[in-house]
């Protein structure tokens, strides 16, 4: 399906799923794509600016005194991620790298530059995935399901998988406020993963969790891969992103400093933060 | 509008799982949504009649008429006013189109309101209303009321995000608006129908389901209209101003 037309966020298949994976002409185009993306942070000095303060301005004729600081996240940004690529972003603190990540997951919209993204995309932001709280552990696989764009019908489907991956159905009628920071990890989890998301993307969610989990995660992580989805993982365990990642993208700034083999990229990242240039 | 075919199933699963939290929990569950606004009803009638002496069972029947879609309006309004800031767990970890919050707050008050009508009928005849023929025209009154509360909970949504002190104003202003609405006094005791009334956007509303309901009348064809040009004119508004402002939503949160 070629991209119908050209907003700032194209999107090919509309928020509803519409299944592009055996689409041949498909194969050959980028899941994701960002041309010359640029994203900017304004913190207003409270960002509770009222109308109390509106209408004093208008009223005392003064210049709104708001202090306004920019902040550019990401600058001009270029990516094309495709099918099977396994993507590991990496860099300090403050680089960029969940901003991005974010910005893949449409959550922030660009300022600058179009985005365009094909398929489902199934988020692990800040471990959890849109869920609410109040609810119970089923009805929230069924939430975030219906906000990944499946049906109850198709979620009920693979309930069965969650429950075994997470071995969490005896929990499953508890609304998720009582569910430790664990449980609630690997639920986020097992569904982005049991939906087959043509685009993954997690951000440092796997630390989180016990070693065991950590181990069936990436084995899961592994099989779902191999389905020749795109994986994009943000962390700073160097020796995960290796084991799981096949290319590498280094950010710094806001900016992508380098962008190839995930081994050359640590190896150079490893040296530029032990020998700072 | 395409988009939000695409999101029903999630404004759905949304209004739904709200209406179990709401009822589930306690042991009458379901009845309590009946139970609720009938209670509230017999005790307003005992007020009234015992306290300040109006206790013709037409006055009761009047007030609830204007009451129950009131509460419809205030209900909604006031939850969609916090429904974006509330949701911003949600919000900054998923992409979803924003519009699903004020929609699906709406829809839930737009089912307790159905419920709360039902419960009215059910006071109806021992209050002694006869059933007409323009009760017939309800379900019109109730989409066009509803297309109206909708543009104003819409606009509201992405008004207090942006300033955040509107929510405090909203109580107030519904409080204001409440008692320049004729719900608990009626046009046909006043002399003249002073211009708070005749400007008041909720009045051809509220006045629609006070004619059908307590005088078993059809609304006239110019109240009629009008609300029906109101009811589109708030929701264009409100979608605009939306939709203009959706892409900022989540740097405000």
């Amino acid at each position: 399906m070629p991209p119908s037309n050209l907003m700032k966020t194209s999107l090919s298949s509309d928020f509803r799923r519409k299944r592009t994976r055996h689409d041949r002409s498909s194969m050959t185009e980028p899941l994701i794509e960002l041309n010359d993306v640029a994203l900017r942070f304004v913190s207003y000095h409270d960002k509770q600016y009222s109308i109390k303060r509106a209408v004093l301005n208008l009223l005392l004729q003064r210049e709104d005194p708001r202090p306004v600081s920019e902040f550019w996240a990401l600058r001009g940004v270029n990516l094309r991620i495709g099918m099977g690529d396994r993507v590991g972003i990496l860099g300090h603190n403050g680089a960029g790298k969940s901003t991005l990540l974010r910005t893949m997951a449409r959550i922030y919209p660009p300022t600058s530059g179009t985005l365009s993204v094909r398929g489902i995309v199934a988020p692990l932001i800040e471990m959890g995935a849109g869920f609410n709280p109040e609810l119970s552990g089923r009805d929230n696989i069924f939430l975030n399901g219906a906000l990944l764009g499946f049906s109850r019908k198709e979620m009920a489907e693979r309930l069965e998988g969650i429950w075994k991956f997470t071995e969490l159905e005896e929990f499953a009628d508890m609304p998720l406020k009582y569910y430790s920071s664990g449980m609630y990890v690997r639920l986020a989890f097992a569904i982005a993963t049991e939906v087959e998301p043509e685009i993954l993307l997690i951000d440092e969610s796997l630390g989180v969790g016990d070693a065991s989990f950590v181990d069936k995660a990436k084995a899961r992580l592994k099989r779902v891969m191999e389905k020749s989805n795109a994986v994009v993982i943000v962390s700073h365990d160097m020796e995960s992103l290796r084991e799981l990642c096949t290319r590498g993208i280094w950010m710094d700034h806001g900016r992508v400093v380098d962008d190839g083999p995930i081994d050359r990229i640590i190896d150079e990242y490893i040296e530029r933060v032990k020998h700072p240039a | 509008m395409a988009e939000l075919r695409s999101v029903w199933p999630v404004i759905q699963n949304m209004v739904s799982q709200e209406l179990r939290v709401r009822y589930q929990r306690s042991i009458l569950g379901f009845v309590w949504s009946l139970l609720n606004p009938i209670l509230m009803m017999i005790t307003m009638t005992v007020v009234f009649s015992r306290v300040l002496g109006r206790g013709e069972p037409a006055y009761a029947i009047y007030l609830f008429s204007g009451l129950v879609p009131w509460l419809f309006l205030s209900g909604s309004l006031t939850e969609s006013a916090y429904c974006i800031i509330q949701n911003e767990g949600l919000i900054r970890k998923i992409y979803i189109p924003k519009l699903v919050f004020p929609v699906s707050r709406v829809l839930f008050n737009l089912v307790n309101f159905l419920l709360t009508l039902g419960a009215l009928f059910l006071l109806l005849i021992p209050l002694g209303a006869k059933l007409s023929l323009a009760m017939l025209f309800l379900p019109v009154s109730i989409v066009l009321f509803g297309v109206f509360v909708l543009g104003l909970s819409i606009g509201l949504a992405v008004l207090n995000t942006f300033y955040r002190d509107c929510g405090h104003l909203v109580g107030v202003f519904l409080q204001a608006w409440y008692f320049m609405t004729p719900i608990l006094y009626s046009t046909r005791d006043l002399e003249t129908i002073p211009l708070f009334v005749k400007l008041n956007p909720a009045y051809p509303f509220i006045a629609q389901f006070q004619a059908i309901i307590r005088y078993g009348v059809l609304p006239s064809g110019s109240m009629i209209l009008g609300s029906l040009i109101l009811a589109l004119a708030c929701l264009g508004v409100g979608y605009a101003a939306f939709k203009s402002h959706e892409d900022k939503l989540v740097f405000r949160l």
